[in-house]
């Protein structure tokens, strides 16, 4: 028989570690928040859905370094600015450096093209006499020293147009050549390419940034502060692991504790633990079998779901006689057992049907786990345990605890009064019901907050809130469609409801517009002749400016530019992120600083005859959150009606079925009253606790609905259900008192929802009152 | 300078107006002030509209306007911050040459020459470092201006205030 056991218990261990290796080498992580939103329906929301991880705004980290002079700062920041241009993981790295090379040399001649100044003017005579008068001055002026290497090749000075037309609008001051703030910091912007709202590829990003910053001679002395959507998303991620971990090393021990106090048994603790780390592989490998990346919040929350699993070990251990071996016990807690595993997994199926891909992942994780656990605890558990076991019935104390239990009245109409009681409360309560904002589940220290918006500020970087979109067939659609809304959104700047704006046409024109200019340059003879007539009387060296004929006239013959061709220049990541391929047509996605006025900007778009439009993404991300619930509330309404007809099919009664589900819903109303009550909106995390509470809530109405007419039995389960309870507390207890929004809710929830369930399934249950009678 | 034929001779009036405002006002050929006032440079043509940019973006030219602003104001040890200072005396007559210490700004100017008398300076010569030069004479030495000036002629007068 000891030897029997052996066997038993190694092929376990051995099919525990087959599992472990196909996780170690199949388990791939992903980190993107995105695939925990649901699927989006309108285009709106699409477009939400790309612009939340991979738009301009939320890719860009803002970047201040203190300490030390301003050279120092500026030093530090050129250096970094140039080690970042060099980084893949980097699209983009702005720090003021003003830099007229923002056009390469190849696209030089383009500058009669990109620059407006050929819309109001041509290159004739006079115009040229003013330009080189213009310059003459110049040259005497205190600005000579900057313009003297231009004047050869860019007589206008369209390379200097060009460089203010591309600045923004609102930039922060220069000192030593680089952009510093108010509070003399030196100040760079730098957009990476991963996604934001995608921890790994961010903290990648931010690591590099930090080590090219330390490996800067004189670094040592200054300080970087980073901001930004993907420092957020980092942080946010380092913290909920930081509390998770501690709170869960902590109610390990708790639990670890209890459950020797419970049973006395370090065998019967560790052979306990086995069904559990099943259901856990097991999960996750089927579900690394059914999707090609798990998501790392899955694994978090299902390891918390999967808690509900801990109870059939719990169940058979407290459930064991003096005597009677393990497989007669099992055998005798089966039917209730399959009960409330096919209950869970019904509730746990609501998280299927509500289409999110992280929450079906987190289904078939927890449905798997939960019925591995389940089944394991039925045929494999009870062959391992000691053939003798302390009957748990006969814990001191628990007979009185009993006896105190079944003197507390149990008044039949107790459902009238909770049930209007939390009527009442959902009600009367104070604030809004749902939490339509994500973000208030963002952890964010207020100081973070406040830097990013100071930093935000003063380096005019736009609102992450608010884009402009314009949609056409082609990308020279939507550059044509951008150009017509440049001179409104001007106007707007010059009213005051806006601060700044970038457009694609800013930085390329459409091709009629190219095509107008080019046309406008005159031939080699004709501009020949009209520089000598503007040089008649000047100082100008004769053959000085042979360059800017050159230019002219490799301008009059290029092909015009295109998207793809600017995409090569140094500005053209800039434009490959406003202007992007969505299927059959263009979108041109324009970042906008500084809204004050959202209504007048939108009437403004709307009315410039373009295909365009103010999309604001908070507005998008509370109709897709909205949307969300309801189809989670769906799911959940058919799950409970499910429910519903498997507990009365196994109960084979209507009367006993009630027993069972009147405490369970009650007490579900009233946590969320009492939730309310607080002023807590409700969020989808509230709803995921609200269902975890429930599932173990149905175990306890089980297990105390069972008549069995025998007190002994009864200790037991009052027994098996304390240790449950005072388990769940430990964990869920901690959770509440996490600083983390996310975390909070759920311990909130699940510790509310545990106490009120354990409680009323105790006074709702109906057999304590016939046994006075018998 | 190098891109054009002839020197470029402009004459008017540079006054320090205080703090670092320094306005330099053009008489001939053209009229024309230039303002530095409040980190800005202002310029203002006959028939116009005036133009300006910040001095942020010229940090060289902002060098320019601490040498002036020192200079005029006696302040030898806000000179010194930017530049390498050498003396020369003989007499009453001294000569200062000023090199930039920051590097960025010596890749454009390569020293500039400050000669005097007493307590009057009476030239001043900005060498770039491409070679050009600008040559300021100031006060009595304005009036002496040749009517066909040539680079070294100037130079050779600048110097010979010395």
């Amino acid at each position: 028989m000891r030897g029997a056991r052996l066997g038993i218990l190694i092929a376990w261990l051995a099919a525990l570690a087959a599992l472990g290796a196909v996780v170690a080498t199949q388990l791939k992580v992903g980190t993107d928040l995105r695939s925990f939103m649901p699927a989006p329906t309108t285009p709106d929301q699409k477009l939400l859905m790309d612009q939340v991880g991979e738009g301009p705004g939320s890719r860009l980290l803002l970047v201040a370094i203190d300490g030390g002079d301003d050279v120092t700062k500026a030093t530090l920041s050129r250096g970094l600015a140039a080690t970042l241009r060099k980084d893949p993981a980097f699209t983009q790295v702005v720090n003021g450096d003003f830099d007229l090379g923002m056009l390469d040399t190849r696209l030089m001649p383009y500058r009669f093209l990109l620059s407006p100044t050929l819309d109001t003017q041509v290159l004739d005579e006079n115009y040229l006499a003013d330009q080189l008068q213009q310059r003459l001055e110049d040259l005497s002026s205190p600005a000579a020293t900057l313009l003297k290497g231009l004047l050869p090749r860019d007589p206008t000075l369209e390379t200097l147009k060009l460089a203010e037309r591309w600045t923004p609008t609102r930039s922060p001051e220069v000192r030593e050549g680089v952009w510093f703030s108010s509070r003399d910091e030196a100040l760079l912007l730098a957009q990476t390419r991963g996604a934001g709202f995608d921890p790994g590829a961010q903290d990648e990003a931010i690591g590099r940034l930090r080590a090219a910053f330390a490996a800067l001679p004189g670094s040592a002395g200054s300080h970087l502060t980073i901001s930004g959507p993907g420092y957020f998303t980092v942080v946010v991620n380092a913290q909920t692991r930081d509390q998770a971990d501690w709170i869960g090393r902590i109610s390990t021990i708790g639990f670890i504790v209890l459950m020797l106090a419970a049973y006395r048994s370090v065998s019967s603790l560790l052979l306990g633990a086995l069904p559990v780390a099943t259901g856990a592989l097991a999960g996750i490998a089927v579900m690394t079998l059914c999707f090609a990346e798990v998501h790392g919040i899955t694994l978090a929350f299902g390891f918390t779901l999967l808690g509900v699993a801990q109870e059939y070990p719990i169940r058979l251990l407290s459930h064991r006689r003096a005597g009677e071996s393990a497989v007669a016990s099992v055998k005798g807690l089966w039917p209730l057992l399959l009960t409330a595993i096919a209950s869970a997994c019904i509730a746990y199926l609501a998280f299927y049907a509500s289409g999110v891909g992280g929450l079906k992942q987190l289904a078939v994780f927890t449905i798997t786990g939960l019925l591995a656990a389940g089944f394991t605890t039925r045929y494999a558990l009870p062959y391992l345990l000691p053939e003798r076991a302390r009957d748990v019935a006969d814990t001191p104390g628990l007979a009185r605890f009993r006896g105190w239990l079944d003197g507390l009245p149990r008044p039949r109409w107790l459902p009238i009064p909770v049930a209007a009681a939390a009527v009442a409360m959902l009600a009367f309560a104070p604030g809004p019901f749902w939490q339509n904002d994500l973000s208030a589940l963002t952890p964010l220290p207020r100081d973070l907050l406040m830097t990013d918006a100071r930093l935000r500020g003063e380096l005019g970087a736009p609102d992450v809130r608010y884009l402009l979109v314009v949609q056409a067939p082609t990308a020279d659609g939507v550059l044509a469609a951008s150009a017509k809304l440049e001179a409104r959104l001007r106007e707007q700047v010059a009213a005051k409801t806006l601060d700044g704006f970038e457009l694609p046409s800013i930085y390329l024109p459409d091709l009629a517009t190219q095509r107008a200019r080019q046309a406008k340059l005159p031939d080699r003879a004709t501009l020949d002749a009209a520089l000598d007539g503007a040089l008649d009387g000047m100082p100008f060296r004769k053959d000085l400016f042979a360059p800017f004929v050159d230019d002219v006239q490799a301008a009059r013959s290029a092909p015009l530019l295109t998207p793809d061709m600017f995409a090569r220049a140094p500005l053209g990541q800039r434009l490959a992120a406003m202007l992007v391929p969505r299927g059959d047509h263009w979108v041109g996605l324009s970042a906008l600083s500084g809204v004050h006025d959202a209504a007048a900007i939108a009437a403004t778009v709307v009315s410039a005859g373009a295909d365009a439009r103010l999309l604001d993404l908070k507005d998008a991300s509370e109709s897709l959150v909205a949307e969300y619930r309801t189809r989670i509330l769906h799911a959940l309404l058919a799950a409970t009606l499910l429910l519903l007809v498997t507990i009365t099919l196994a109960l084979r009664s209507v009367r006993r079925a009630w027993h069972v589900l009147a405490p369970m819903t009650l007490a579900t109303f009233l946590v969320l009253a009492v939730e309310r009550m607080a002023g807590i909106p409700i969020s989808l995390f509230h709803l995921v606790a609200l269902i975890l509470a429930a599932g173990l809530g149905l175990h306890y109405a089980l297990f105390f609905e069972r008549d069995t007419g025998d007190p002994a039995e009864q200790r037991r389960t009052l027994h098996a259900t304390v240790v449950c309870v005072i388990s769940a507390l430990l964990v869920f207890g901690m959770l509440a008192w996490s600083s983390i929004p996310v975390l909070r809710a759920i311990g909130l929830t699940v510790s509310l929802g545990v106490a009120f369930h354990f409680c009323l399934s105790i006074l709702m249950a109906p057999h304590a009152r016939q046994d006075r009678l018998h | 300078m190098r891109v054009l034929d002839k020197p470029l001779v402009v004459s008017g009036e540079l006054a320090w107006l205080g703090g670092d405002r320094l306005e330099r006002r053009v008489d001939t050929p053209m009229r024309e002030t230039s303002t530095i006032a409040d980190g800005e440079v202002t310029q203002e043509r006959e028939g116009k509209k005036p133009r300006s940019f910040s001095l942020n973006r010229a940090p060289q030219l902002k060098v320019l306007l601490d040498s002036f602003v020192a200079l005029l104001a006696g302040d030898p040890s806000r000179l010194g911050e930017s530049f390498e200072i050498a003396l020369g005396r003989d007499a009453d007559r001294w000569q200062l040459t000023l090199t930039p210490r920051d590097p960025r700004i010596a890749k454009q100017i390569a020293s500039i020459h400050v000669y005097g008398s007493g307590n009057v300076p009476r030239c001043m010569r900005m060498d770039e470092s491409d070679g050009d030069t600008s040559i300021d004479l100031l006060g009595e030495l304005a009036t002496a201006m040749p009517a066909e000036p040539t680079r070294e002629g100037l130079i050779a007068q600048c110097g010979g205030a010395m």
